[in-house]
């Protein structure tokens, strides 16, 4: 029986990604750098048309390589770890149903909408404890950590949490794509460790281009948001929680971190081997295992470019209607990055 | 059991018999409408010799701005006023907040590293940073808004400028328009 602690062999294909990808660590940066220059850039100069255009483009794909990444992590058999994945993929299924529940019931005109604010505090809240709960679970696997510390200070994040909920909310929006950064961190210490040091450097100079956006857009007006689309863009990015603030700012600084995001994704981890071939399952131990499951792995996968092709329609026929009911669901791909980043700390 | 039973129908009785007591009491008199600032802006007074009527100078732009700030009617509620608005998230702020401390102080008492103490120590140093931060930046707090009018008689005597801030509130009724400065009686008894 193959256990989880026993996958990371078959998983993290050191050896043939160090081979395939001939890139030196100075032109590693080189892309990252410049990529990162170009996003800011972009978002910068066209925050509303850059916001429309990278969902439209990414937003799907980016979750269809998210999944392909976790089932690339998911181990065959889960042995001592059945626990902490029963925890996360309960929870991940819970949230999720209770966060898109909200505005639901709302449409539905079967909940008024009062007390809004407490019910976005009590549904962060149950999120923090969720996992507060996976980080101690995964201290519990590893014998000679002590994690304890994390309780005060997920009580001290739902204490911020139930005085400005909203606020809660909209950091989790700003800080959501940087756990790609974090991923890519990790992976790469285990695939690449020779461009650890340089992406590490390289992360070091995005404060200072998000610094710089802010000087820049500072003192430029807020974004004309005239229409339902515009609207919904600035309000994503927290304009009506932050009025003193330009909403230009708003919307490019999270178009940016965005974009960040969606590169991680698509672009870099599957470019340093992080998911293997995307068409070959054989890399995912779940459907290679004699045990597993391939035939539901290649479905799930096709299903899920079929979903990804949907969401394109969607788009095209109503953007903005499409562009509520994704970032509705797609809280699960956010909730599901918890779990799966944990078991690589 | 039975005393339980007892003890339970008599605090449900006596909770019960609230309701009775509170249907009792007068209705409270609806106190007065509190008139809210919209907008707040700087005030300068000045007086011309040689001018036959009273005139309001409002630049263009602060207009603009008291237009959008009275159709808003003063929603625009501050960050403080929002926190505080709801009891019931104030409460579990501080319920989580003292569990935050509880916890804390559980997971020091756990681990007796000495690695850990110098965590502490830190934190405490930072946080006595803060502390001393916050009384220095209170101790260079401007002078309350009424300071700014203590000379207006006597620079209105002098036909000197009188600077200061000022609160538009839009009022019920279609009274003028009112300027109430806020003027101490500095004069001590005796004197």
């Amino acid at each position: 029986m193959e256990r989880a602690e026993n996958i990371s062999g078959a998983v993290w294909p050191t050896r043939r990604a160090r081979d395939r990808a001939h890139v030196s660590a100075k032109a590693f940066a080189a892309i990252l750098l410049a990529s990162s220059g170009l996003s800011a850039v972009l978002a910068s100069w066209l925050p509303l048309q850059m916001s429309i255009i990278t969902v439209f483009l990414f937003a799907g794909p980016h979750n269809w390589f998210e999944l392909r990444y976790f089932l690339t992590r998911l181990p065959a058999r889960f042995g001592r770890s059945r626990n902490f994945f029963l925890v996360a993929f309960v929870g991940i299924g819970l949230l999720t149903a209770l966060y898109a529940s909200l505005p639901a019931l709302y449409y539905a005109n079967l909940w008024s909408g009062a007390n809004w604010q407490n019910a976005i505090a009590t549904w962060n809240t149950l999120m923090v404890l969720w996992i507060s709960a996976l980080v101690l679970m995964r201290a519990k696997q590893k014998t000679n950590r002590d994690w304890f510390w994390v309780l005060p200070i997920a009580c001290v994040l739902c204490s911020l949490n139930w005085l400005s909920p909203e606020l809660f909310s909209l950091a989790i929006v700003y800080l959501h794509p940087l756990v790609a950064l974090w991923f890519l961190d990790r992976h790469l210490r285990r695939t690449k460790p020779e461009w650890l040091l340089t992406y590490r450097r390289c992360l070091m100079l995005l404060p200072l281009l998000i610094a710089g956006m802010l000087w820049q857009l500072s003192r430029t007006s807020s974004l004309a948001d005239d229409n339902g689309l515009f609207w919904r863009i600035t309000q994503h990015a927290g304009a009506a929680l932050l009025p003193n603030i330009s909403s230009h700012v708003l919307v490019s600084t999270y178009v940016f971190l965005e974009m960040l995001h969606y590169g991680v994704w698509i672009l870099a981890l599957p470019l340093i081997g992080a998911t293997g071939a995307i068409w070959n399952v054989k890399t995912i131990p779940i459907a290679n295992h004699s045990r597993g499951f391939p035939k539901l792995i290649v479905a799930l996968l096709i299903f899920s470019l079929f979903m990804v092709a949907v969401l394109w329609m969607g788009f095209s026929v109503n953007y903005a209607i499409t562009r509520d009911i994704y970032f509705t669901v797609a809280i699960a791909h956010v909730l599901a990055e918890a779990p799966f980043l944990l078991r690589m700390i | 059991m039975k005393p339980t039973l007892i003890l339970s129908a008599s605090i449900a009785a006596l909770l019960a018999s609230t309701i009775y007591a509170f249907g009792d009491i007068a209705r409270p008199k609806p106190s007065p409408a509190e008139t809210k600032p919209v907008f707040y802006t700087g005030l300068t007074v000045a007086s011309d010799a040689k001018a036959y009527e009273a005139r309001l100078q409002i630049s263009q732009e602060t207009l603009k701005r008291l237009q959008e700030a009275a159709a808003n009617n003063g929603d625009k509620v501050s960050m403080s006023q929002r926190i505080m608005h709801s009891s019931t998230r104030t409460m579990m702020a501080g319920l989580f907040m003292f569990l935050a401390v509880s916890f804390a102080g559980v997971w020091l008492a756990r681990s007796g590293q000495r690695r850990n103490h110098k965590v502490v120590a830190a934190v405490f140093l930072v946080a006595v940073v803060f502390g001393v931060a916050t009384v220095i930046v209170r101790a260079n707090a401007g002078p309350p808004g009424y300071i700014r009018w203590q000379n207006l008689p006597q620079a209105l005597k002098d036909g000197k400028v009188t600077s200061g801030g000022v609160q538009i509130e839009v009022v019920q009724g279609d009274d003028d328009i009112k300027l109430i400065i806020p003027l101490r009686n500095t004069n001590r008894p005796g004197e």
